[in-house]
């Protein structure tokens, strides 16, 4: 029996007929009572799971009890998202429900009523907004337009009604801003055919076309007005052929967009909750024999490898286009193969053909170990949780021992047809962020300077002395306007050194930012190797206590994983303390919310003179609160120079 | 393929998670536990697809009953 036989839960690796697939699983579940209580073995159950199969496990999943599942399994990451829009909307419902169970979220619905988009984001006292959802999901269908429109109508009937609209989705969005909490998710609007083939003639059905492309355009567009909305573009998804409506569901059920594509949103918001639930994959590995390149390099040679040329060599050539890509945009790169490491390196430095060269990797593991061991190694050396790679692969051997042995991993299974690599590599948006800030495309080499700085430690008898001669220097000052993205960044990325885990968007910290009793701090190291750039941020909140003195509450600190245990996190945790006192603080305190990853600072305020508080302390449950009382600060370690503007 | 009105069942237990038999197919739609009228227009698609013939979408989203449904998809 080979290894993928004896995978507990992954279906595809299961083999024979008897087999029961991920959804017979399910069912087994759900007749057993058992969905809440085997939640966290969901995700992993539906990672294989089809189209068809992924939406019968969200009818299921929607019947379960969002708060059972939170009781038995706190650490299941819940988001909370309000659906509203035009048609018929509860399809949906079901969709996003399983597509966030693959994920390994946990998702809590609200479906506001038929056609009630306008009141519901209009009216800040509305129902909607006292969901407090994390996403708010506003569907546009082609008849929010068309519904206006008078019989008979002419191009210009829409061009008016597309005006009003656009001009009533901008105030939405700006009471959104306002009112609103999380993220806004509106969607461009889809023309059918059936709209456009009743004018007769070509030059109007081209200005209908027009007018429809500049209003969508003018949609996209808005999101860079306000940066609590995303606008999902569906143009490509229907360009990958799913149809915009069924007639008859359309005409009896008013509901405007086909199941398919309902199926299609769902799963780009699964990405999008992914990535606000902090969950956003960071590390691509991938296999090179077959992956990267045809053929195998120890039997065919560096010259008999297909990357370039051949029919099969375009596909592999474009398929390292697409990975080249993804590493520019700061997702790290990877290679995992088994094979002798010498003529892997000869072909990343010598072929004429590759694209992908030896620099565009933060490692490359070609050895003989087995895939999972290397996998986690690389985790390790790369200071990242191993829950934030993919791994993709030809091999359904490879891929069914990733699956078995590291389930977080998220697994992208290629075959024997290298033209599909592309589109399954990018199906599941593994790596999809808010915005890509100038931090990403630095990453690749802000990863090689770490691995020499590795090699300098290696050098020094002690970490003191090598600690010394790092030349650390920090600048911890107010943060800026123009790096709200990072920091929200941080705050969603960031897992290990993240006090409270508490994910905010953009538009969160810019409220932050002009809040006058909210303090937020951004820290920048350097040393000898490089710059580390915005690693980290403090956010804190002045307020008075009953008894009324002046206090600070450190809401939240966060150190990137490539910068913490250099004692920059308590050189400015002693730079606050002392900013504190100055400005007349009876005291700080610091919070601390465990979650599955951040146990390596659990102990961070204790150990800097901060004494934990007793009950009825200003902290939310689930979350300890430690006082410190200014008295003794503790000096910052000497071997940090510290700059500050506070 | 012919529905039978067994298949009918077995399909909305397997996969809708329900628990209908023979005797609940005349009770109105609303009293079955788990039921929701969203399944109507999974279940005419899914029947639709494997029937092979088309279903008459406006008199099967009337129906009252598993009993009518049943009717209404087998025409």
């Amino acid at each position: 029996m080979t290894v993928t036989n004896q995978a507990p839960v992954s279906p595809a690796d299961s083999g024979g007929a008897q087999a029961p697939s991920a959804y017979e699983r399910l069912i087994a579940l759900k007749n057993a009572g058992q969905l809440a209580e085997r939640y966290p073995e969901i995700e992993h159950l539906l990672a294989e799971a089809g189209e068809a199969d992924l939406l019968a496990a969200g009818r299921l999943l929607a019947q379960v009890d969002p708060d059972e599942v939170r009781t038995r399994h706190p650490a299941v990451p819940a988001l909370t998202l309000a659906v509203t829009g035009h048609g018929m909307l509860a399809p949906l419902i079901p969709a996003l429900v399983g597509q966030l169970a693959r994920h390994g979220l946990l998702a809590r619905t609200r479906l506001g009523d038929f056609d009630g988009y306008v009141f519901d984001l209009s009216d800040p006292g509305s129902a909607l907004y006292a969901a407090g959802a994390d996403l708010t999901l506003c569907l546009l269908d082609p008849q929010v337009v068309f519904d206006e429109v008078p019989v008979p109508w002419q191009v210009d009937d829409v061009d008016q009604v597309l005006t009003r609209k656009l001009h009533l989705l901008e105030q939405l969005a700006g009471t959104f801003t306002s009112a609103g909490h999380g993220t806004l998710v509106f969607n461009t609007i889809p023309l059918p055919r059936r709209h456009t083939a009743q004018l007769i003639d070509h030059a109007s059905r081209a200005r209908l076309g027009a007018l429809w492309r500049e209003a969508n355009a003018r949609l996209l567009r808005l999101a860079e007005a306000f940066p609590a909305l995303v606008v999902l573009d569906l143009d490509p998804v229907m360009a990958a052929g799913i149809p915009v409506s069924e007639a008859r569901s359309d005409a009896y059920a008013k509901a405007h967009l086909s199941q398919e594509l309902l199926a299609e949103y769902a799963r780009e918001i699964g990405h999008l909750a992914r990535s606000v639930a902090g969950r956003t994959k960071k590390c691509l590995a991938v296999d090179l024999d077959n992956t990267l390149w045809g053929g195998t390099l120890g039997d065919d040679g560096a010259e008999g490898i297909e990357v370039a040329e051949t029919y099969r060599g375009e596909a592999f050539g474009a398929f390292q286009r697409v990975v080249k890509q993804l590493g520019s945009q700061g997702v790290l790169l990877a290679a995992l193969s088994k094979n002798d490491g010498e003529p892997v390196r000869k072909v990343f430095r010598e072929h004429p053909g590759m694209t992908l060269r030896e620099d565009d990797f933060v490692d490359i593991k070609a050895n003989w170990e087995p895939k999972h061991e290397n996998l986690a190694r690389l985790a390790e050396s790369l200071n990242l949780d191993v829950g934030s790679f993919v791994f993709a692969d030809d091999s359904p051997y490879e891929c069914g021992l990733i699956q078995r042995e590291l389930p977080q991993v998220g697994v992208v299974r290629l075959d024997d047809e290298p033209a599909y690599h592309v589109e399954k590599l990018l199906r599941d948006g593994w790596f999809d962020t808010r915005v890509v800030t100038a931090e990403d495309r630095l990453r690749v080499a802000r990863y090689a300077e770490e691995s020499q700085r590795k090699d300098f430690l290696a050098s020094f008898d002690s970490i003191a002395d090598y600690l010394r001669e790092l030349d650390i220097r920090v600048r911890l000052a107010a943060v800026e306007a123009s790096q709200v993205p990072r920091v929200a960044q941080l705050t969603q990325r960031t897992n290990q050194f993240n006090l409270t885990t508490r994910r905010l968007q953009p538009a969160d910290v810019l409220a932050l930012i002009e809040d006058p009793d909210a303090l937020v701090l951004t820290i920048h190291s350097a040393d000898r190797f490089g710059d580390n750039g915005l690693a980290g941020a403090i956010l804190g909140r002045w307020r008075q206590e009953p008894a009324g003195s002046r206090v600070l509450d450190l809401e939240n600190f966060l150190l990137s994983c490539r910068v913490f245990s250099r004692g920059i996190e308590g050189a400015c945790l002693t730079a606050v303390l002392r900013h504190a006192k100055a400005r007349g603080a009876a005291a700080v305190y610091g919070h601390y919310r465990p979650t599955a990853k951040n146990g390596t600072v659990e102990d961070f305020y204790p150990r800097n003179g901060f004494v934990p508080c007793e009950d009825g302390a200003p902290s939310e449950p689930g979350t300890a609160a430690y006082r410190h009382d200014l008295a003794e600060i503790t000096a910052a370690p000497d071997h940090v120079h510290l700059t500050e503007n506070l | 393929m012919l529905l039978s009105l067994d298949d009918l069942l077995a399909l909305l237990n397997d996969q809708l998670g329900l628990t209908v038999s023979a005797a609940s197919v005349d009770d109105p739609l609303d009293t079955i536990p788990g039921w929701d009228s969203l399944h109507l227009l999974w279940l005419i698609t899914t029947l639709e697809t494997r029937t092979g013939r088309r279903i008459a979408m406006a008199e099967f989203l009337e129906a009252g009953s598993l009993a009518e449904i049943y009717d209404v998809a087998t025409r």
